[in-house]
């Protein structure tokens, strides 16, 4: 017994038209409870509020240094003093923010699916006519919706940084870029993890332990191959070329040091430095490496930052998180199908007399 | 007509033991279903089976004549399921609750907010309606639940255990509200191991245990199958020695194959004697003539109606016979 026959295209849309329908069912039925009382108030406010004491904060360490400098008259004019607050402040605001997501994206979304499970109310949502594509993405959606909240209503405090120069509008687009498509990437994560565990206990730890995996593991990978690489170079081996650079493709911090690498003098400043180095000294350099060939002749590269190169990471993690959030998400919808009984998307299923059992 | 639920040999195995064992259900328009049996028959798992929840490893299962494992949707658009373990949107008002699940299903908003009154009404939840889920008692969760699978005008309802964990009281309004919906035309597959709530309900029911159907039918169908002699109950009036009396003539009369011990009615100087008898209601008269007619005073004489536990006790106890022999 199937509906009435109509064209492909009509078909299409209107199949198109439920799904929309159906995501908004989940997000509307979220956003109730998750909106309601003072939790998402509080939330929203505490983060404004440690962005605007940290842009604060680095303004009151880099203000006077950079009055002093421009007072001694070391060739800094009193507009690149200013370019060097913004700056400042744009760094201190940017790290700060992708740690905060990567704190925040886990905690909203690896409870979605679990808790489901855990308060018995997946069945009945499931028994329902929704697709599990539908709820999947409704899910992601509004846990993602709080979290691009917040993200966007910081925007203004990152936009200080244009009083005082240094960074730019297409700088704070970059910056932006960054962080939403992190939340997408860890967001997924977390609804992939929630799927796929029994508990939420268990799922936020899964989503954590990757997190944490992708920002600090993949930097000490990354960093140790690369160490082999110079080992093998001093001694002349040339048997290793180098840890591949996809290793950091999901790294988030990389991607916000290449942003504000691009906004930095060679060199970086007290507070990025340490960062570059411990994120890849060789931002840029680790590609720059071959281009200037560096080889056996030159023991110990000088760990300088050269900004020349930035840029070149952050478009290559964001298109990484946009990847791995599609493919999470659709495995998500796979695991929240009812075991054997259809593909997320269509209403056809396999015939259960397949051959075997 | 078409059955509102058939299946056919329907197997459902987890890690190679046997849930379902081949059970085959009819259930025609209206009724109301009976599936009883003990924790772990399979009940729940064919319950799932026909609510697009499990995919059955063998068999065939249809929904107002739709498959359920080629097209769950549109099963899912006829049945209302209500599972025997659930649990509900705490930081939801009732009324969002019951709307969240008609956009679920697709119900046009216009009609939804009728909808959600006519739906408390029916489960007697009105003076809820803006009250949070959270601050509902067990059985007004039950009742919403309830109402949850009602926001479709779905034909089918599949109640797995609705009366479980409710005191008598609410098992009471349980089974006025499963009546009326009744009323309403709707068919109702429901399960129970606890037996007296289904019985006076049920249009028909069938008896699972170990994934298998043991006997179906109405219960005085199964009662039937199950019974060669009927069970008279005999109401006498005397002392004990009348008593007695009556109970060396019934013991002597070859149309009874049985004399139950005799135990007092609970009225003065009148005790209730049981005899299996063997034979239809016309010799059932005779048999009462006969009686009066050697002297006994016989003030209640009717034939002994089993309840639906009496029936489950027999039937699997029959079967654990059958399997032992």
């Amino acid at each position: 017994m199937t509906a009435a026959t109509s064209s492909v295209g009509g078909r299409r849309r209107s199949a198109l038209r439920e799904f929309a329908a159906a995501v908004q069912t989940i997000m509307v039925k979220e956003l109730r409870s998750r909106m309601r009382g003072r939790r998402a108030f509080i939330v929203l406010t505490a983060y404004l509020a440690l962005l605007a004491f940290l842009a604060y904060g680095a303004y009151l360490v880099v203000a006077p240094l950079a009055d002093r400098v421009a007072d001694a008259g070391t060739g800094f004019e009193q507009a690149n003093a200013s370019a060097f607050i913004g700056r400042s402040i744009f760094a201190v605001l940017s790290v700060f923010q992708i740690v905060l997501v990567a704190v925040i994206a886990p905690a909203f979304t690896a409870g979605q699916i679990s808790l489901e499970r855990e308060k018995q109310t997946l069945d009945l949502l499931v028994s329902t006519p929704l697709r599990p594509g539908a709820i999947v993405v409704g899910k992601l959606a509004t846990a993602l919706a709080f979290v691009v909240l917040m993200i966007l209503a910081a925007v203004p405090i990152s936009a200080i940084v244009l009083m005082y120069g240094g960074a730019e509008v297409p700088n704070i687009v970059n910056q932006q870029i960054v962080l939403l498509t992190t939340a997408i990437g860890i967001g997924a994560i977390g609804i992939f993890a929630s799927a796929l565990t029994k508990r939420t206990q268990a799922a936020t730890v899964v989503t954590y332990s990757i997190v944490i995996g992708c920002i600090l593991g993949s930097a000490m990978l990354f960093g140790f191959w690369q160490s082999l690489a110079q080992r093998d170079d001093v001694l002349g081996l040339r048997t290793n070329g180098g840890a591949p650079e996809q290793i950091r493709y999901l790294n988030p911090m990389v991607a916000m040091l290449d942003v504000v690498a691009e906004v930095e003098q060679p060199g970086g400043t007290a507070f990025s430095r340490p960062l570059y180095r411990i994120f890849g000294l060789d931002l840029a350099v680790g590609i720059a490496r071959e281009d200037e060939g560096v080889g056996p002749g030159e023991p110990f590269p000088a760990p300088a930052i050269d900004t020349r190169l930035a840029g070149y990471w952050w478009p290559r993690v964001a298109v990484s998180f946009l990847g791995v959030a599609a493919v999470l998400t659709v495995a998500s919808m796979m695991l929240v199908v009812p075991t054997g009984i259809r593909w997320p998307f269509r209403s056809r299923a396999v015939p259960a007399s397949e051959p075997g059992r | 007509m078409t059955p509102v639920v058939e299946t056919r040999g329907l197997v459902k195995r987890y890690d190679g033991e046997l849930a379902v064992a081949g059970i085959d259900l009819v259930v025609g328009p209206g009724e109301i279903y009976g599936l009883v049996g003990p924790n772990g028959a399979g009940k729940t798992t064919t319950m799932r089976i026909l609510a697009t929840l499990l995919a059955p490893t063998a068999g065939e299962a249809y929904v107002t004549g739709i498959p359920v494992t080629a097209n769950p949707i549109e099963v899912r658009r006829r049945i209302g399921y209500m599972p025997d373990f659930y649990g509900v949107y705490d930081d939801l008002r009732v009324w969002e609750y019951l709307d969240f699940f008609g956009r679920c299903y697709g119900v046009p908003s216009a009609r939804r907010g009728p909808m959600i009154g006519e739906l408390l009404e029916i489960v007697a939840l009105t003076d809820k309606r803006d009250a949070y889920v959270e601050s509902l008692s067990r059985g007004m969760r039950q009742r919403l639940c309830l109402a949850h699978t009602l926001v479709h005008d779905p034909a089918l309802l599949i109640l797995d255990e609705p009366a479980s964990g409710l005191d008598p009281r609410a098992r009471v309004e349980m089974r006025e509200i499963l009546r009326e919906l009744r009323g309403m035309g709707k068919t109702i597959l429901v399960s129970s191991h606890i037996l007296p709530e289904l019985g006076e309900m049920c249009t028909g029911v069938a008896i699972i245990d170990h994934g298998r159907v043991l006997r179906s039918g109405t219960i005085a169908e199964i009662e039937r199958s199950l019974r060669t002699a009927a069970v008279l109950r005999i109401d006498l009036l005397g002392d004990a020695d009348a008593v007695q009396a009556a109970t060396a003539w019934l013991g002597n009369d070859p149309r009874v194959s049985d004399v139950l011990p005799a135990e007092t009615a609970g009225r003065d100087e009148v005790t209730s004697l049981e005899a299996a008898f063997d034979g239809p209601p016309d010799a059932q008269a005779a048999f009462l003539r006969d009686m009066i007619d050697a002297g006994h005073r016989v003030v209640g004489f009717r034939q002994a109606t089993s309840d639906l536990e009496e029936i489950f006790l027999q039937v699997t106890g029959q079967h654990a016979e059958e399997a032992v022999a």
